[in-house]
């Protein structure tokens, strides 16, 4: 059953350095329950693309669906996890993970209740009454994805959530947004610059071409699960999407020389 | 010295810290009475030369002799009374006009190309230029110098928050949209304490210019308040007098202006991650 349908979407920017076309025709269906992972150079539109299944960014053209009816602005059934963690500073660690639950209208203690759940799971619970800006970057990155969990969204939406975190975090993460998914069959958009992650994580992957916002390629990831970043077989499958996404790198490199 | 276990070493900056901050304290306490002293000094040895006039030049004693006198009668009082509650009840006014006005023009677009302009260009007029004008509309009473006070206060108010408002971080607010806050409570949960530190600068300045605002007012249009002390002085030919009303104007905006914004200012910057 398809969940996200994306219909001949366009994105336009029109920055100072000229016309950016950043989703250019784009057609996609996602399934409900799917693991989708979206690669591709810096600067090809993915923060773009899921701006716009958020709800924060409409298009210039095309239709986009969930369930079978257009998005019209944000809502708490996808939540985005931004590239950058985007806390609250005046708020502490547990009242960030509070935050859409209090917005929900839960009363403070249930509403701490179940963000405490969900800081054991990020690993931060001796933090809960720490400020923002205490944290080191990944920690933080791992309070704003407690507080998107914590909103139990059906759709989860992930803008490069661990590129600020070391290996043994990230692989302890990685397990964890796994055996999420596996148990509550939420649709996750992940979008990254590592293939292997991608790999590790999606049961499809989506390449984006450099510079003109369209799909160039997609890969089913069939793997066993759980799988593990160093398995052979997903090296192997990593090695041939990270060819094709070089050479879109390299289309990069070469405009601006 | 090297071989300090580790707690040891911890309680040993502690108390380093701790007493380099005492020292520093101390020597800035220290240094401000060795000014102030000097200060007072300098001025009663010019107070005793011969060659001036000496009702315009009150020896330091005098001045506290003064003080002490319109405090001990109540004048100075009742000055400071009827001065404070212009004041309070002009600045609250203009508090609650002017804050959510700033946070509406932050945010709406139309609001701001219109009322927003309008209160950059009133900006540029001196508060006290007003008093004619409401001298006219309501007469030679205290509603006349409330409206000074407050269009003296709010403006700067309203276009602080309004400054903060625009500069949070687009990204705050889309967070807040994205985890469902709707539109009432991104004000209240989100824009409020997103801005907080302009908010509080705007309140600091428009106590500033609330109390400049009524100070000039009191001095044009005298009748009971910190002012008027000012200018009976002055028709007294009481120097004395008029050095007090100085000092304890003085007093009362360092008292608003230090103690307590200062403190609120440090608290929000220590909360807030910027300090
Ligand atoms: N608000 C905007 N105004 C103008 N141009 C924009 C705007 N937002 C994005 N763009 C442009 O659209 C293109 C796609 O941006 P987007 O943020 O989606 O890239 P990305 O794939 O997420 O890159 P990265 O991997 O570096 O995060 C970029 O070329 C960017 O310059
Ligand atoms: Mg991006």
């Amino acid at each position: 059953m398809p969940k996200i349908d994306l219909i001949n979407v366009n994105k336009i920017f029109l920055g100072k350095t000229g016309v950016v076309h950043a989703l250019n025709n784009v057609n996609l269906t996602i399934e409900d329950g799917e693991f989708l992972c979206i690669v591709g150079p810096s600067g090809c539109g993915k923060s773009t693309f899921l701006n716009v299944v958020a709800g924060l960014t409409n298009v210039d053209d095309g239709e986009v669906l969930i369930d079978d009816m257009p998005i019209k602005g944000p809502g708490t059934d996808r939540v985005l996890i931004f590239q950058e963690p985007a806390l609250f500073p005046w708020l502490n660690v547990i009242q960030n993970v509070a935050f859409g639950l209090r917005m929900a209208g839960l009363l403070k203690e249930e509403s701490y209740e179940r963000a405490r759940a969900l800081l054991r799971i990020v690993k931060l619970s001796k933090f809960e009454k720490s400020w923002i800006h205490e944290l080191s970057g990944g920690m933080k990155q791992r309070v704003a994805l407690a507080r998107a969990l914590a909103l139990d969204p059906n759709v989860l939406l992930m803008d490069e959530p661990f590129a600020a975190l070391d290996a043994q975090t990230r692989d302890m993460l990685h397990e964890e947004l796994e055996i999420l998914w596996l148990e509550t069959g939420k649709t996750i958009i992940f979008v990254t610059h590592n293939v292997r992650e991608a790999v590790r994580l999606g049961s499809r992957v989506i390449l984006m071409t450099a510079r003109d916002g369209k799909i160039k390629r997609e890969y089913k990831i069939d793997l066993p699960r759980p799988r593990h970043i160093e398995d052979n077989e997903l090296i192997d499958i990593a090695r041939i999407i990270r060819d094709d996404l070089k050479e879109e790198v390299l289309k990069v490199s070469e405009e601006v020389i | 010295m090297s071989n300090l276990e580790p707690s040891r070493v911890v309680s040993k900056v502690e108390k380093e810290r701790e007493n380099d901050l005492r020292t520093q304290r101390f020597k800035s306490v220290a240094l401000k009475l060795l000014f102030y002293g000097f200060l007072v000094l300098i001025w009663h040895l010019f107070a005793n030369l011969e060659t001036l006039k000496h009702f315009l030049f009150p020896t330091p004693l005098e001045v506290l002799v003064t003080l002490w006198n319109g405090i001990s009668d109540k004048s100075f009082v009742y000055a400071i009374y009827a001065s404070m509650k212009r004041l309070l009840i002009g600045y609250l006014i203009s508090l609650i006009i002017g804050l959510p006005l700033g946070l509406c023009l932050g945010r709406i677009k139309w609001m701001d190309e219109t009322i927003g302009s309008l209160s950059l260009g009133l900006q540029a007029l001196p508060s006290i230029c007003w008093l004619p004008l409401a001298i006219l509309w309501f007469g030679l009473n205290e509603i006349a110098i409330q409206f000074v006070i407050i269009m003296g206060s709010i403006l700067s108010i309203t276009l602080t928050v309004r400054d903060g408002v625009i500069s949070i971080s687009p990204i705050l607010l889309k967070a807040a949209q994205v985890l469902g806050a709707s539109k009432i409570k991104l004000y209240t949960h989100v824009l409020v304490p997103a801005s907080l530190p302009y908010i509080l600068t705007g309140a600091r300045l428009g106590w500033t210019f609330a109390w400049r605002s009524l100070m000039a007012a009191e001095l044009l249009y005298v009748s009971a308040g910190l002012g008027s002390i000012l200018t009976m002085g002055r028709e007294l030919h009481d120097m004395a007098m008029v050095i007090s009303a100085m000092l304890i104007i003085i007093g009362i905006g360092l008292f608003f202006d230090k103690l307590i914004f200062g403190y609120l200012e440090h608290f929000i910057a220590v909360r807030w991650g910027t300090k």
